[in-house]
């Protein structure tokens, strides 16, 4: 019951400012319940990925504090506890990044059961009846004993993906997960986020794509130069934008 | 040769390219076989020139034959010498990078100056320095009342020369491994730690593992450079192969016949190296040539 009551996220405040002049988060709140999907929206270089990639510490913010499943960490800080905590907030967080980032001298299975065995300690062969059920839940079972090079861009980014549910997280951030992908594949890389979204999990995604945030998610936030511009229902941010700003983003895109 | 050139020839010409387009293919081709011809060609003339060299000199090969055995016993050796000092050269990198890497001021400046000072002087200066300067060292120390250092710092030729050895291919392989890592994707170190990995698991599963197979080639490089500096251990009095050879060619006044002896088991030696090195690339290389 107080589950429902704390937000699964909670950031407050933060700001992020790179080599003491640009500064990137303007004094960002968010607060996401759990089971909810996020879409972030911007141009770019608003800082969306900025924001996501605070939230689990990848980047230090200036100020603020980050709040995830009830683990708080307070910018500044600096402590031995702090560092531990900041790796429960990471073990908690999966993330998608824009590269994949899969790990190259790895076959597909021993990415995914890389988190679990060398975070967790779980034994090898423990972790593999569940990375296999990941790799078939993805679409690749066939692909389990390849390497990263040897799979297309949306293959990639599906093992990436299974990689980070590997580790049960409670949220998954996307960080543009479909940029760097060729037309044709961002469609099986979207369908496996909205499964995931219907099952449930907790997602915060920066994103462009804008099915994805039309169709799947609960909320639409709208970021400008650091700050929040607008948020709403897919319904009002796409159909009845209010801010200026928001509507000369969306004929830009759409 | 001719066989295999043909056999990559055939399918360019079935697979329904243009005849204009075949005509350049083949062109290339004839002249991709001319210049092989050509290449062995002048290699063989080479060798001719060279051996006429050493024929006309008068070598005394007779004599070279003979001295054989005793010359090679001295592999045993060099290759000793080598592969313990490759080794410790290998820990001392490792540590090194890590501390050229390392944020923490004492493993930064302990590592910086190693690479520095070591790379700094003379091989030869560090050799003596082991071996002929220690004991001194050990001396002052035994008089400010540290009984016992001065045997430890009085150290036997071949322990002086695989610590020289090793400490100085140390400081020039700290480079190396420290480039090695630094090569690696920021995005892998990402992906690591958004998975709830310590710097130090991320560094031993992710980074280390691929910054070996950037590392590997250079690193044979200096194997192979080490089996040819070995040869100054021979300053210190170890049976190595240059020392035999410098040894009988001054005794029968027929130094060319051993030098030139000693510097052709070098070659073979690093030839075969080459070869092993080759090997192991093409292994690693296999299955995942990095794209991500």
């Amino acid at each position: 019951m107080t589950q429902d009551l704390n937000p699964m996220v909670k950031v407050t405040n933060i700001h992020k400012v790179f080599d003491g002049k640009h500064h990137v988060l303007c004094g960002i709140d968010l607060e996401v319940t759990s089971g909810e999907t996020i879409v972030i929206l911007g141009p770019s270089g608003s800082g969306k990925s900025t924001l996501l990639r605070c939230i689990n510490l990848l980047e230090e913010p200036t100020a603020g504090s980050i709040e995830v499943d009830g683990t708080v960490i307070h910018a500044g800080e600096n402590s031995k506890q702090r560092d531990s905590q900041i790796l429960d907030i990471r073990k908690k967080t999966g993330m998608c990044f824009q590269s994949f980032n899969l790990f190259p001298h790895m076959t597909v299975l021993e990415n995914i059961i890389e988190g679990p065995v060398t975070v967790l300690k779980q034994q090898k062969d423990q972790a593999i009846p569940y990375a296999e059920e990941l790799l078939d839940w993805v679409g690749l079972t066939e692909k389990r004993d390849e390497h990263p090079s040897r799979l297309s861009g949306g293959q990639q980014q599906r093992v990436a993906i299974a990689r980070s549910l590997a580790m049960k997280p409670k949220i998954m951030l996307f960080v543009e997960p479909t940029s760097a992908l060729d037309p044709e594949l961002i469609g099986e890389v979207v369908e496996v986020m909205e499964r995931l979204a219907k099952e449930g999990m907790t997602i915060i995604a920066v994103t462009h794509e804008m099915h994805f945030a039309r169709d799947v998610a609960d909320r639409v936030l709208i970021m400008e130069d650091g700050i929040w511009l607008e948020e709403g229902t897919p319904e009002q941010i796409f159909s009845h934008p209010k801010h200026q700003r928001t509507r000369q983003f969306l004929a830009h895109i759409l | 040769m001719e066989n295999t050139t043909t056999d990559q020839q055939t399918p360019l010409i079935l697979s329904g390219i243009p005849p204009e387009a075949q005509a350049t293919l083949r062109g290339i081709e004839t002249k991709k076989i001319r210049y092989r011809r050509n290449l062995i060609i002048a290699f063989a003339v080479l060798i001719i020139l060279m051996a006429g060299a050493l024929i006309i000199i008068g070598l005394d090969f007779k004599f070279m034959v003979k001295w054989i055995p005793f010359i090679l016993a001295g592999i045993g050796y060099t290759l000793l010498v080598s592969f313990l000092a490759i080794s410790l050269a290998c820990i001392l990198a490792v540590a090194g990078a890590l501390g050229r890497l390392s944020s923490n001021p004492i493993f930064n400046s302990i590592a910086t100056s190693y690479v520095s000072l070591i790379r700094g002087t003379p091989l030869l200066v560090q050799v003596y320095m082991w071996y002929i300067a220690l004991p001194q060292v050990g001396k002052a120390l035994e008089d400010l009342g540290l009984t016992g250092v001065q045997s430890i710092f009085t150290l036997p030729a071949i322990p002086a020369g695989i610590l020289a050895l090793g400490v100085c291919y140390g400081a020039y392989m700290t480079e190396t491994v420290r480039a090695g890592i630094q090569s690696i994707k920021i995005g892998q170190i990402e992906a690591a730690k958004a998975l709830g990995m310590t710097s130090s698991q991320a560094m031993r599963r992710v980074i280390f593992p691929q910054a070996v197979r950037v590392i590997i080639p250079p690193v044979s490089n200096e194997f192979i450079a080490m089996i040819k500096d070995s040869s100054l251990v021979s300053l210190m009095g170890v049976w190595e192969i240059s020392f035999r050879a410098i040894k009988i060619g001054r005794r029968h006044f027929q130094s060319l016949e051993m030098l030139i002896m000693a510097a052709m088991i070098y070659w073979v030696m690093c030839f075969i190296l080459q070869l092993i090195q080759e090997k192991i690339e093409a292994h690693m290389a296999r299955g995942d040539r990095r794209t991500s």
